[in-house]
């Protein structure tokens, strides 16, 4: 349902995506990147928003730039927060819909406003609503004429715990409706609930492509940076090393920073060890635990 | 499952959303206080005692501050804003991933901003001619001038605000330095500066002899400032489907 095929995209002297190719059917596919990675750019693309700069990006085999009616078939809720503020909810919908050329405008708002939980009669303008409030009503634009491709950029943003897993469930149903959507993040665990389908894109590249489980053990297979905090760094150090804990240790005042290949091993290891030494455990600390470090990995490996 | 949104639809959506984006009462006060400015003027000619002429001197100052002032400043404000603000904000983009043909949200723009514009310098610039002491003929070409005036300032701005940010800046320049002051010293740029054909009909239909920059005949200054008008939205279409939207 959407392509990708070497797309590019700079803007002067920044490649804010490079060279990207992949293919995409029917179900929920997460794009995971960190900010600035260059996922909203590719939403962009992939919407006609605007144009690659080389390669193409086609929704349903067309150029939605290009393609009037393809638009027709697209739901997007883009990332920035703008909306119609003068507007309230029911009537920044309805125009969603009737720009959509959606006949029945009244029941289908009525619908997309209950199916992200909002009052349909509520007269506020959506320029009084909270950020939660406001990227609901974005997503019920967005859902306002049974779109085939809804693409989603950080559709979680701002929602609290409850609405997160009501909305998780609302793109599951709709990806068993055979709909295709993508839905952006840049938090790991959020994409682990949203299906299984994953993009990783890292410095405007895809570093990785597949099922999500397949995605986390290589994030876990990676090599590890720790910091381990004692009272004797040396003595830790050596035994580590001669016991083949670490790949690499590094002695500092009061810790040791430790390379490390098998994580799980590295943990199962430590604590039995220091207690066997006799030495003072003051902390157990990931240097490299956020995205940015498995994005980055994940781009190096790629290379 | 067809998911256009025929023509007549599409600008009949547009005009009412856009007018309602445009009513802001900070923008309404300001220019309704420059139409004042225009009105006062006109109570000031009719006041004059040195005032020899009010039926001429009021289509001057009508031509003077109404033509060169009022009509272009109003017509920028709410033209260039139309589209432009929504550009300028990130709402373009929910008009614009829409099975809506371009022309049909420029003509809607075009239509929205026209709606509030034509109102508000006719009321102004009729009420100044009539304050002033202008005859039944200065009053008609007032309002006629006036017209025109702003239908073709319009359709500039609404190109204007898709082609650049900060387009009432570089309108305000475009209106002060082309329109207001190279057009009045130098003949041919009069030629394609706006100015020339409003001021043409006023003086035409008014008979008020405002010199050669006011040289053109009623027919070409209609159709001038109607082509000007259509060229220009035609341009904004294209302009609007090639843009980057964020």
């Amino acid at each position: 349902m959407v392509e990708a095929v070497g797309a590019t995209k700079s803007f002067g002297d920044v490649v804010a995506v490079s060279d990207v190719s992949f293919q995409i059917g029917s179900g929920v596919t997460a794009i995971l990147g960190p900010n600035g990675a260059g996922k909203s750019t590719l939403f962009r693309m992939l919407c006609g928003l605007t144009q690659p700069s080389m390669g193409t990006v086609t929704v349903l085999g067309r150029n939605a730039g290009r393609d009037r009616e393809i638009r027709g078939r697209i739901g997007l809720a883009p990332q920035q927060d703008a909306l119609f503020d003068r507007l309230s909810a029911r009537a920044f919908v309805a125009l969603a819909a009737e720009t959509h050329g959606v006949v029945e405008v009244d029941a289908r708002t009525r619908d997309a406003l209950e199916r992200v939980g909002l009052d349909v009669d509520d007269p506020k303008p959506v320029g009084a609503f909270s950020k939660g409030m406001r990227q609901r009503v974005k997503l019920a634009a967005a859902l306002v004429n049974d779109p085939d491709v809804l693409v989603l950029d950080e559709p979680l943003t701002g929602l609290d715990p409850v609405q997160r897993q009501r909305m998780i469930a609302l793109f599951g149903e709709l990806a068993a409706r055979g709909k295709c959507l993508l839905v952006s993040s840049h938090v790991l665990d959020e994409v682990a609930r949203l299906g299984s389908n994953v993009l990783v894109i890292a410095q405007g590249r895809l570093a990785a492509a597949g099922d999500y489980r397949s995605l986390r053990d290589l994030m876990d297979d990676r090599p590890h940076r720790v910091r381990v905090g004692t009272d004797r760094p040396r003595q830790l150090a050596g035994a580590l090393v001669e016991r083949g804990c670490a790949r690499g240790v590094t002695v500092l005042e009061g810790a040791v920073i430790v390379d490390v290949d098998d994580i799980d091993r590295f943990g199962r290891v430590i604590a039995p060890l220091t207690v066997e030494l006799g030495l003072r455990l003051d902390e157990l600390v990931p240097l490299d635990d956020d995205l940015e470090s498995v994005f980055r990995y994940l781009v190096e490996r790629r290379r | 499952m067809n998911r256009s949104v025929s023509s007549v639809r599409a600008v009949l959506i547009t005009h009412r959303l856009l007018v309602r984006q445009l009513l802001t009462r900070g923008r309404v006060l300001a220019l309704l206080s420059l139409g004042a400015v225009m009105v006062l003027a006109a109570v000031g000619v009719a006041a004059s005692a040195e005032v020899e002429d009010a039926s001429r001197t009021i289509i001057e100052v009508i031509d003077g501050l109404g033509l060169i002032l009022v009509v272009p400043v109003v017509s920028l404000v709410f033209a260039s804003a139309a589209l432009g603000d929504l550009r300028e904000d990130g709402t373009l983009v929910y008009l614009w991933l829409r099975p809506m043909d371009r022309l049909s949200v420029v003509t809607g723009a075009y239509l929205a901003a026209l709606t509030v514009s034509v109102p508000l310098t006719m009321l102004s610039l009729g009420c100044a001619a009539a304050v002033g002491g202008a005859t039944a003929d200065g009053i008609v070409a007032t309002i006629v001038a006036t017209a025109f005036g702003v239908l073709a300032y319009s359709g500039v701005f609404v190109l204007l605000g898709l082609m650049i940010r900060n387009s009432i800046i570089w309108g305000l320049a475009y209106v002060l330095l082309w329109e207001g002051l190279f057009a009045g010293f130098s003949e041919p740029i009069g030629k394609v500066a706006v100015r020339g054909y409003a001021r043409s009909l006023l003086a035409n239909l008014s008979e008020v002899d405002l010199g050669s920059a006011a040289a053109a005949n009623t027919s070409t200054a209609v159709v001038v400032c109607v082509l000007v008008a259509v060229g220009s939205l035609a341009a904004a279409a294209v302009r609007l489907d090639r843009i980057d939207v964020a």
